[in-house]
């Protein structure tokens, strides 16, 4: 049974106050927590953009990490050659990461479904890492590329509050973006493909279109999401887009609850605090994090929105099994 | 030079099969593929290295001591974390056991840290030279350990109630129940037989590629890139998909670029689904509405 809540979109506008009480973050931080908090909004795109993938559209595809990886390099490779401010190259990083979910868009139209899908997927990321350490005339090798910030407008972009605000504008927009796409006639055939994708078809919907559209949509998400990596660590490196990388980017998912898009930012926040708070446990971090993942997995299968969910229909799904 | 590369392949290959086909025997049975398996692998080896340098064990009875702890780990996993969200979607099963992966990962890191541990071979017999061509004692066990295993398997799954049993499960959960088989039980069996594989595996790797707390990283995605080609599931598909990628590896990092070796297995992965979605050997499902 697939049931909506019709109330539902009036009472979770109140999520709309969380972007306008964040804009007093950077008055409450110093330097090193205005930096997690940005690395925060970062990895909630970056959740956004995977979760429609594997959540929506329910199809085990591996490639964020990719897709973030392309946004990364493709932003700071074109900025430093044409001299672009970084502001330009964001949308740059859209667009390319577009690309890839276009690409990976085709492995599973072409037929390649679920353990497969994840293993192409994950090919096709390490495929792009290892192109960034041996294409070392334009991707600098294994010492990656510094980010250019010659011209930024007069915006002093090194600033964490800077980044801080253009993040969480370019955060809420494709927040705004992502919600409006699965309010429509598209999002409702994102999860339709999801529940049944035999029945989709039967019903005169375009189910190729509709899995091409929630890749490329995600692509360009989580491909921003990398241009704003690449500014917030100043450097490119092939080892940020690795298979750690991917995994951790899966546990937010999970953990924010799967397919949520309040989940999304929720998994983001927990997660990238997470290790932050194990610092005072040198070695100790991979084993609470898999501690944790397993925790969750197992108390709270619908993630942290799921529990959320229980209080306030403003973290419920619209659309789910009962 | 082409004999050596090819031998070469096919003694690294036998490493890829191992995996592979213990990979393959989780899936079979239980219709989940493990991305927590390479740490299955490091854990076995680990196991194995404590018993044989920390507390001097003989080779042998060590090793078996660390593939029944395995199968045992193997089992509570499946008992205590798969088991209770058996019914959710399957990124949530692939997830728990990248989890538990990390966790024995954490594990190994914390208690003999991120250095790289020399493992003794299994056998101290001299290299065999025939003619041009050279291979080593581990080698041609390890090359052994598989052709048996293989052989053993085959049996267990096409000749014996067990392998009906397996089938019968594979078809339909339900259907098996209704006939008698305990499902959750044979779930925790073939994860225990699966883990314990997999330690197998990490005996025979480790001396060739020493010891560490990531070894199991790369061994899995050469597994699963041997299960892809060999179509998900097939027992001699795996085998023979992990020696040819063995033998591939060898061929392009000797003749076109050693920065190749690294990337063969995912090259492989995206041309070989490109051209055949299901691999080399996969049969297509037919979905019911």
């Amino acid at each position: 049974m697939v049931t909506s809540a019709p109330t539902l979109s009036r009472r979770s506008r109140i999520l709309w106050l969380v972007p306008l009480l964040a804009l007093a973050i950077p008055a409450a931080t110093n330097a090193y927590t205005q930096f997690i908090v940005n690395a925060m909004l970062i990895y909630t795109l970056a959740t956004l953009g995977f979760t429609l993938v594997i959540g929506s559209l329910g199809q085990l595809a591996f490639a964020n990490t990719a897709f973030f990886g392309i946004g990364a390099y493709s932003a700071t490779i074109i900025g430093t050659a044409f001299g672009l401010p970084w502001l330009l190259t964001v949308p740059v990083a859209g667009l390319f990461g577009a690309l890839g979910g276009f690409l990976a868009s085709a492995a599973a139209l072409r037929g390649i479904r679920l353990y497969y899908l994840a293993i192409v997927t994950l090919a096709f990321g390490e495929l792009m890492r290892w192109l960034y350490i041996h294409a070392g005339v334009v991707t600098g090798g294994t010492d990656g590329l510094p980010v250019p910030l010659e011209q930024d407008f007069g915006l002093s972009l090194t600033s964490d509050n800077v980044q801080f605000y253009i993040f969480l504008v370019i955060t809420c927009l494709l927040f705004a973006g992502t919600i409006n796409l699965l309010r429509s006639r598209i999002g409702r055939a994102i999860i339709a493909v999801r529940e049944n994708e035999l029945a989709t078809a039967s019903l005169g919907i375009p189910t190729s279109r509709v899995i091409i559209m929630a890749f490329v949509w995600s692509g360009f998400v989580v491909g921003i999401a990398g241009s704003m990596f690449a500014l917030h660590v100043g450097h490119v490196f092939p080892e940020s887009f690795g298979l750690t990388q991917l995994i951790i980017g899966f546990a937010m998912v999970l953990v924010g609850g799967l397919g949520s898009v309040a989940g999304a930012a929720l998994g983001a926040i927990a997660l990238t605090a997470l290790p932050e708070l194990l610092r005072a446990f040198p070695g100790m971090e991979d084993i609470f994090f898999g501690v944790v993942v397993m925790a969750v997995l197992l108390a709270l299968p619908k993630g942290l929105a799921g529990l959320l969910g229980r209080f306030s229909p403003a973290f419920q799904q619209r659309y789910h099994r009962n | 030079m082409f004999l050596q590369l090819t031998l070469s392949g096919v003694s690294q290959g036998a490493l890829y099969a191992l995996v592979a086909l213990s990979l393959t025997v989780i899936y079979r049975s239980t219709s989940i593929v493990n991305f927590g398996h390479g740490d299955f692998v490091m854990a076995g080896a680990f196991l194995a290295y404590v018993l044989v340098i920390g507390l001097g064990v003989a080779y042998l009875p060590a090793s078996i001591i660390a593939i029944v702890a395995m199968f045992l780990l193997g089992v509570a996993f499946s008992r205590g974390l798969i088991r209770p969200i058996r019914g959710g979607p399957h990124i949530g099963l692939a997830l728990m056991s990248i989890a538990f992966g990390f966790t024995l990962r954490g594990i190994a890191a914390t208690v003999w840290g991120r250095d790289v541990l020399p493992m003794p071979r299994v056998f101290n017999i001299d290299p065999i030279i025939i003619g041009p061509v050279l291979i080593t004692g581990n080698a041609l066990f390890t090359i052994g350990i598989v052709a048996v295993l293989l052989a053993a398997f085959f049996t267990l799954l096409h000749l014996t109630d067990i392998g009906k049993m397996v089938q019968a499960v594979h078809q339909s959960e339900r259907g098996a129940r209704l006939i008698g088989i305990n499902v959750g039980r044979f779930h925790d069996f073939s994860w225990g037989v699966g883990a314990a594989l997999g330690a197998v595996g990490g005996i025979l790797i480790a001396p060739v590629s020493l010891l560490h707390p990531d070894l199991g990283a790369g061994f899995l995605i050469k597994g699963f890139a041997a299960m892809t080609l060999g179509g998900f599931g097939s027992l001699g598909g795996a085998v023979v998909a992990g020696l040819l990628l063995g033998v591939v590896e060898q061929y392009a990092g000797a003749y076109i670029d050693t920065a190749m070796i690294d990337i063969t297995p995912y090259l492989l992965i995206i041309i070989v689904l490109a051209v055949r979605p299901l691999g080399l050997f996969g049969r297509k499902v037919v979905v019911k509405v």
